[in-house]
């Protein structure tokens, strides 16, 4: 899941984009809208965490844009951040198309909530654990476990295991997998991606799930339908 | 129904109509004596005159009653008259007394009447003229705490009671205006200090919650809070600075407003050099004005230390300080990037930083320039500003002069 994190406050965009890094996202951050703008029109965020009161283009005129212009039609879901409480101020954020709405200062885990909730409502699903056949990943609590066993992942296999579960039995490219488990600052021309899936492929091995991710020659990488072994 | 506003409600009454039913009552009763007082004198009088007249001049000596006695028509019997003189006046006194009873029954009734009549006229003029009153006090009695968005409206022709009510509406209008100027001002104030306590708690919150942080983690978000802290404290400071000039200061005495502008200079003397911008001073002889020297310091301070940022190296800031036959004033010019044209009417408002993020990073509260309007504005006076892009900006306080005479 790849997340843009927009805000002119650095100290502010710097800790939330290390903090959610270690949630498991890929996180760009972006300082004002014109950035913000720029970058969502190559990437498909999957989520944008924006400020409302930004020098330049303020967050509800990005909101109005990032909604207009969708990448590869995916419109990312926007979580507003802001310091003004009004009703006037939350009524005008949700107008302008964001999806949910935080005020400033936050606690860092009601974000990291607000956000699983916020991509739940694309795959579908009610609730912060995933389930695959024998897998089984808590989002929230950032726990994998396959067939009875734990999983001893890192932020990135986690992150790659979780986007391989919210699209079950479908084929998910390379280039998919750099736009939404890695972040702008991933360079595309190494070998990333198949190392990533190769460590994660043997930790699942290690607990019977070694044929969990197959190969699909030419395209991709599929989360088999049954998941683990079991 | 239940007992409890049933239980509230008649000691309300009692509060609301007693005043209103009080004044009323005793205008109607006030009104009702004085008339009935007058009526009864005015009865009593033509009583009085009627009786007196009739006692003293009987209509058989009048000489129009001898002239109709003697005429031919009753010429045959002057013998009989002279003779019947004595039951004639007898009988006019009877007729004289029932006359006078009837003028006294007819009085009294005609008193009473009016007393009533009198009575329930004023309690109706009274009602008129009470009733504004009752509407005045039921709009004080309803507008709650702050909500000041009641008005009177009394309407009707321009009299003394439209007057009271219509001063009444202007003054909430005033306190409203008020009110909701400081509401915006706590509102803008807050969010202003939610920006830093966010960069704060995000910062602890993400080292402190993640186990694996190394001891730089905890140095680099203790090294961020350092920066929101004293970007907090200083906007704290400005707010109450700000709060603090709000009340425009009674206790003023005569200055010399050319002495305040020499020590604000020098102090600032250090700050300049250490920048390499070129601090002068061009300040004429004597400057009197009506003023707090504190706060004209503080402006001067605050204009002072703006240009000064806003210099480069090698530039120089003058303050120039003169006067006129009416005003006195202060510049400060400096050679910086000037203000853009859209932006020149914004400098002296409220957390207005130019937009420039970079500022709220250097610990700018915004509040700045306003302070100085404020300071300008509360001793009778005014800030301005000219700027020209790439050339520099000149602010200007200026302020009454004082003629001592």
């Amino acid at each position: 899941m790849r997340i843009l994190v927009v805000d002119d406050e650095i100290d502010l965009v710097e800790a939330l984009a290390r903090g959610l890094r270690r949630e498991g996202y890929a996180v760009d951050t972006a300082t004002d809208g014109d950035e913000a703008l720029e970058k969502a029109s190559f990437t498909p965020y999957d989520l944008v965490c924006l400020d409302l009161t930004m020098p330049g283009i303020d967050g509800l005129e990005v909101c109005k844009r990032l909604r207009a212009n969708p990448v590869e039609g995916v419109v990312p879901r926007i979580l507003m951040l802001t310091a003004r409480d009004t009703v006037g101020d939350r009524i005008s954020g949700l107008d302008a198309g964001a999806d949910d709405y935080l005020v400033k200062p936050f606690s860092f885990d009601e974000l990291g909530a607000r956000i699983r909730s916020l991509l739940r409502r694309d795959a579908g699903r009610s609730g912060a654990v995933l389930e695959v056949g024998g897998l089984h990943l808590d989002t929230a609590r950032h726990h994998a476990v396959c067939d009875g066993a734990t999983l001893d992942l890192t932020p990135k296999e986690f992150a790659l295991l979780r986007y391989f579960m919210s699209r079950p039995g479908e084929v998910v490219s390379q280039e998919e997998l750099l736009d939404h488990v890695w972040d702008e600052h991933a360079d595309p021309f190494t070998q990333t991606v198949r190392v990533t899936v190769g460590t994660l492929r043997r930790k699942l091995g290690t607990v019977g799930g070694d044929d969990a991710i197959e190969t699909v020659i030419g395209r991709g990488y599929r989360l088999g339908a049954r998941g683990g072994a079991g | 129904m239940s007992t409890g506003p049933a239980g509230v409600r008649p000691s309300r009454l009692r509060h609301i109509r007693l005043p209103a039913a009080g004044i009323r009552f005793r205008l109607a009763v006030l009104h009702s004596i004085l008339l009935f007082g007058v009526a009864a004198l005015a009865v009593g009088a033509i009583y009085q005159n009627v009786s007196r007249v009739l006692e003293d001049e009987p209509m058989s000596r009048h000489s129009a009653f001898t002239e109709l006695v003697d005429t031919p028509i009753l010429g045959s019997s002057s013998t009989t008259l002279d003779n019947a003189g004595g039951g004639l006046q007898v009988f006019e006194e009877a007729v004289n007394r029932r006359a006078l009873r009837q003028l006294r029954i007819y009085s009294v009734v005609a008193l009473a009447v009016l007393f009533f009549a009198s009575l329930a006229i004023g309690w109706y003029v009274a009602g008129l003229v009470v009733h504004p009153i009752g509407r005045i006090t039921a709009v004080a009695r309803r507008i709650q705490g702050t909500d000041l968005s009641r008005r009177i409206s009394l309407g009707g022709p321009p009299d003394e009671f439209r007057e009271l009510a219509d001063t009444f509406d202007d003054m909430l209008d005033r306190l409203d205006a008020a009110f909701e100027m400081q509401r915006h001002f706590i509102q803008e104030a807050s969010h202003e200090l939610r920006n830093p306590l966010a960069v704060l708690r995000t910062n602890l919150d993400v080292v402190m919650h993640d186990p694996r942080s190394e001891p730089e983690d905890f140095r680099a978000a203790g090294e961020v809070a350092l920066r929101a802290t004293s970007r907090m404290s200083s906007l704290v400071d400005d707010l109450l600075l700000y709060a603090h000039h709000e009340r425009p200061d009674v206790h003023r005495n005569p200055i010399d407003l050319a002495s305040v502008v020499a020590e604000t200079v020098a102090d600032f003397a250090a700050a300049a050099e250490s920048t390499g911008v070129e601090l002068r001073a061009e300040v004429a002889e004597r400057l009197p004005v009506i003023g707090d020297p504190v706060a004209l310091r503080r402006g001067l301070a605050n204009l002072l230390s703006n240009s000064i940022r806003v210099s480069d190296p090698e530039s120089s800031v003058l303050v120039t300080a003169g006067h006129d036959d009416e005003k006195v004033w202060i510049s400060v010019r400096d050679e910086g990037p000037g203000i853009d044209p859209d932006d020149i009417d914004h400098v002296f408002q409220r957390f207005w930083r130019g937009d420039l993020p970079s500022a709220r990073e250097h610990g700018r509260s915004g509040l700045g320039l306003a302070i100085v309007r404020q300071i300008a504005e509360g001793h009778g006076g005014q800030a301005t500003v000219r700027s020209t892009v790439g050339v520099g900006s000149t602010f200007t306080i200026w302020l009454p002069r004082y003629v001592d005479r």
